[in-house]
């Protein structure tokens, strides 16, 4: 006694992009399901984690009222470069930053998203966790029709599906959206630990007043042995989040394992003291979508759009992906509600998805850091030879020798130097500077 | 056809410990699961539901958190599910638990006859194995505990024999209905629950059941003050100490006969290796 199941929409994946699409299609009328293959929504997402208010904000305006899950809001941000034995600091800490909502909080997404997907509930759209979808379903002329579930009777149809599946896309790849699986070049895996640790330790080491400051470091240069790649220490309400991230084909060129490089990193004389008496609490490892603006799957077909990690869209430098999920997930929502009042789901129509994302800064940034993970590919020892470039200046500038300081400029000079030549250097700077400004 | 079926949400014992100073489980933050004997027994409802129709109702006490076991259940395939919880119910003891379940059940088979009631072997946390039946004795229905297979159940002859595991192997016994079983796992494997269920489930709300609606409970019986358990002290116990081995091979047979006969004099426990 198999029943048909028809709903409006179909959304695959509770992550932030899934969640908005399927929260913004339910709002305006439309019967949606969501199918999560997690025990709960959130239970296999993992993160830095730093959430952006403004696109929380922009799906659902009075978010605050409705008491996210935050951690801490930030207040204090910036980069460390490390050397082996040092660190050269540079952070931004502000009363700015102070006001509620703040722009950025720390988050757990085991916590997070279960409340986002919550809000999606109330707002009308039927949440099924522990079912994974296997394949879409389309008609002989490709048209995508609905979704084949892992669960006995397990078809459901629908005249759009949005794919938010993350970034392990099999399912964008099965319907030739995008060519490849994703090379070990375009994909970072990043593995993190949450240790749990006294809020007045945190905020001790921190500097941090109270639970209402927070502090999110990206730590480059020896944290990752000089490999191109970025650690993080994120500070939470009773816990640090604390993380690496490089290229998969770094692990696989270096023969490196993820939790040895995490483990060195957290024994480096700099980083241990702020880690200290903690317990590990929580592991995990995630797959972080390098692919670039030109190398992204197709974002829309007959019946069918992808959005968030699925479709790459992540801004690496800024570690941005939760925004740029979560806005691509309401676009298309806002696109397929449109494609029900005008009764089209063809792919000429469902492109407007793709132009509203054009016009936003979703792919606007995408577009101007298209040639990042080229850069980081051509230029492997970027990161390494100026983080310790620069621990070595700091160290003969805070220095006294009893020699003039024109000759102490002069050494520093030749310090570069010896590492890059002068072409070099000035080559290093021309590329840095395509790949920032697009 | 009528089951009610009793379920406990119950802390993932994976998960759990001991506090060491007070010997109580550390309950906080551990996640929750539906006892792992109880999803059987209503799988075991669900497929008698699906032979003869009728309804599978599941009802549980517990904190506001335990509706979450009972959706569990309707994605499983039950058709209602009662939820008692009321802060006076707390710190239950068996024959507080069972009073609660046994007079809901009362209630409920006033509206709808019942022919089965199911329950779990034990609970994983409480491991008394006494709730199921504390509810047939006060019901005075028949008991077939630690129950591994239904053999036939006739719902018009009102008849059933059913296999259970006692320690020297199988018994089957035949039983008239309605009567209350208590399960192992054996006697249904869960199958994966199909996808119209996730959905049916996905906007159930289970009923809510407090102590005076819809229907009144005796309070002196309930709680605290109908639980004349008293936990004197709880413990882990010392770790056994391995028995000792005496090999034939080392001692010879004679030395190692004899030395064990007098280890075994003093109380120890000996194994005696014969391998030469
Ligand atoms: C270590 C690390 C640090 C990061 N730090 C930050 C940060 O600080 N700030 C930030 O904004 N972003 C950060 N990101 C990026 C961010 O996490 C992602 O960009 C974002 O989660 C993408 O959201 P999504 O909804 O597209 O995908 P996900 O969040 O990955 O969600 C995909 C969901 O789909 C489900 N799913 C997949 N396949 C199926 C299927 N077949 N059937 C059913 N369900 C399925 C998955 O279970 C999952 O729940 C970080 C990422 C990592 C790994
Ligand atoms: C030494 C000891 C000390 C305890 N101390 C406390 C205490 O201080 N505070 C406290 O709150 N509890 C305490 N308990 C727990 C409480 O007594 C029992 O958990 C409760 O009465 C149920 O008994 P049980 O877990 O042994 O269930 P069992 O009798 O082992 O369970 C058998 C079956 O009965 C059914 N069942 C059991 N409980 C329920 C329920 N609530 N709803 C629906 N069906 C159910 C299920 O089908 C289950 O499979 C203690 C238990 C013990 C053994």
């Amino acid at each position: 006694m198999a029943t048909k199941h028809t709903f409006d929409a179909i959304v695959v994946g509770g992550g932030p992009a899934g969640t908005a699409a399927a929260l913004t299609m339910a709002r305006s009328g439309l019967k949606t399901i969501l199918i999560e293959r997690g025990n709960f929504v959130g239970a296999k997402n993992f993160f830095g984690g730093v959430m952006y208010t403004h696109a929380i904000a922009d799906l659902l305006p009075d978010f605050w009222e409705r008491t996210p899950p935050f951690e801490r809001p930030l207040t204090e941000q910036g980069y460390w470069m490390l050397a082996p034995d040092s660190v050269v600091r540079m952070t931004h800490k502000s009363e700015h930053y102070k006001h509620e909502p703040a722009d950025a909080y720390t988050v757990l997404r085991a916590q997070f998203d279960p409340w986002l997907a919550e809000q999606a509930s109330k707002a009308g759209a039927l949440v099924v966790t522990r079912t994974a979808v296997l394949r879409v379903l389309q008609d002989s002329k490709g048209k995508v029709i609905g979704v084949r579930t892992d669960r006995p009777d397990g078809d459901v149809y629908a005249p759009i599906v949005i794919i938010a599946e993350g970034v392990n896309n099999l399912l964008t790849q099965r319907l030739g959206l995008i060519k490849n699986d994703l090379p070990p070049r375009f994909v970072a895996l990043a593995v993190k630990e949450y240790i749990s640790l006294p809020a007045k330790d945190i905020q001790a080491r921190f500097g941090l007043t109270g639970a209402n400051e927070g502090a999110a470091i990206d730590i480059f240069g020896d944290a990752t042995m000089g490999l191109p790649g970025t650690a993080f220490l994120y500070t939470d309400k009773a816990g640090i989040s604390i993380g690496v991230g490089m290229l998969l084909d770094e692990f696989i060129q270096h023969k490196l394992r993820p939790y040895e490089v995490l483990a060195r990193f957290k024994n480096h004389p700099v980083i241990q003291p702020y880690l200290e008496g903690g317990k590990p609490f929580e592991y995990g490892a995630h797959l972080i979508p390098e692919t670039g603006y030109d190398r992204m799957p197709k974002l829309a077909a007959d019946g069918v759009m992808v959005a968030g990690d699925a479709a790459g869209m992540v801004d690496a430098l800024h570690r941005e992906g939760t925004n740029l999920a979560m806005t691509a997930g309401r676009m298309a929502g806002l696109t397929a509600i449109k494609a029900h009042q005008a009764g089209d789901f063809s792919a000429t129509f469902l492109n407007q998805y793709r132009q509203d994302l054009e016009n936003s800064f979703v792919l606007k940034d995408m577009k101007q850091y298209r040639r990042m993970t080229d850069f980081l590919d051509t230029t492997p020892h970027f990161m390494g030879t100026y983080a310790n470039f620069l621990n070595d200046v700091a160290l003969r500038y805070f220095t006294a020798h009893g020699i003039p300081k024109r000759d102490m400029e002069r050494q520093i000079v030749g310090m570069l130097q010896e590492r890059r030549s002068f072409f070099g250097v000035a080559q290093d700077m021309v590329k840095l500077l395509r790949a920032m400004r697009g | 056809m009528h089951s009610v079926v009793a379920i406990k949400q119950v802390p993932d014992t994976t998960n759990v410990r001991i506090n060491p100073e007070t010997g109580t489980l550390i309950r906080d933050g551990v996640p929750t699961i539906i006892n792992p004997y109880d999803i059987h027994a209503v799988e075991m409802a669900v497929r008698l539901k699906e032979q003869f129709g009728g309804t599978v109702t599941v009802i549980t006490m517990g904190p506001p958190k335990a509706a979450e076991a009972l959706i569990e259940c309707v994605e499983q395939g039950a058709d209602r599910g009662i939820l008692i919880s009321d802060r006076r119910f707390g710190a239950a003891d068996t024959l507080a638990t069972s009073y609660v379940l046994a007079h809901a059940i009362e209630a409920i088979r006033a509206e709808h006859p019942v022919d089965l009631l199911l329950f779990g072997k034990q609970a994983i946390d409480g491991d008394t194995g006494q709730v199921g039946p504390g509810v047939a004795t006060r019901l005075n229905v028949p008991l077939v505990s630690y129950a591994i297979a239904v053999e036939s159940f006739d719902p018009v002859k009102r008849r059933a024999v059913i296999h259970r595991k006692i320690e020297q192997g199988v018994e089957v016994v035949e039983v008239s209905l309605p009567l209350l079983m208590t399960v192992e796992k054996e006697i249904a494997p869960v199958k994966r629950a199909p996808l119209s269920n996730m959905i049916k489930a996905a906007t159930y709300k289970p009923e809510m059941w407090s102590a005076d609606t819809p229907v009144q409970f005796d309070i002196t019986q309930v709680g605290i003050k109908g639980s004349p358990t008293i936990v004197g002290k709880a413990f882990t116990p010392p770790p056994r100490e391995a028995g000792a081995i005496l090999s034939v091979a080392e001692k010879g047979l004679r030395d190692a006969v004899a030395q064990a006969l007098t280890m075994i004099g003093q109380a120890h426990v000996v194994t005696v290796d014969l391998h030469v």
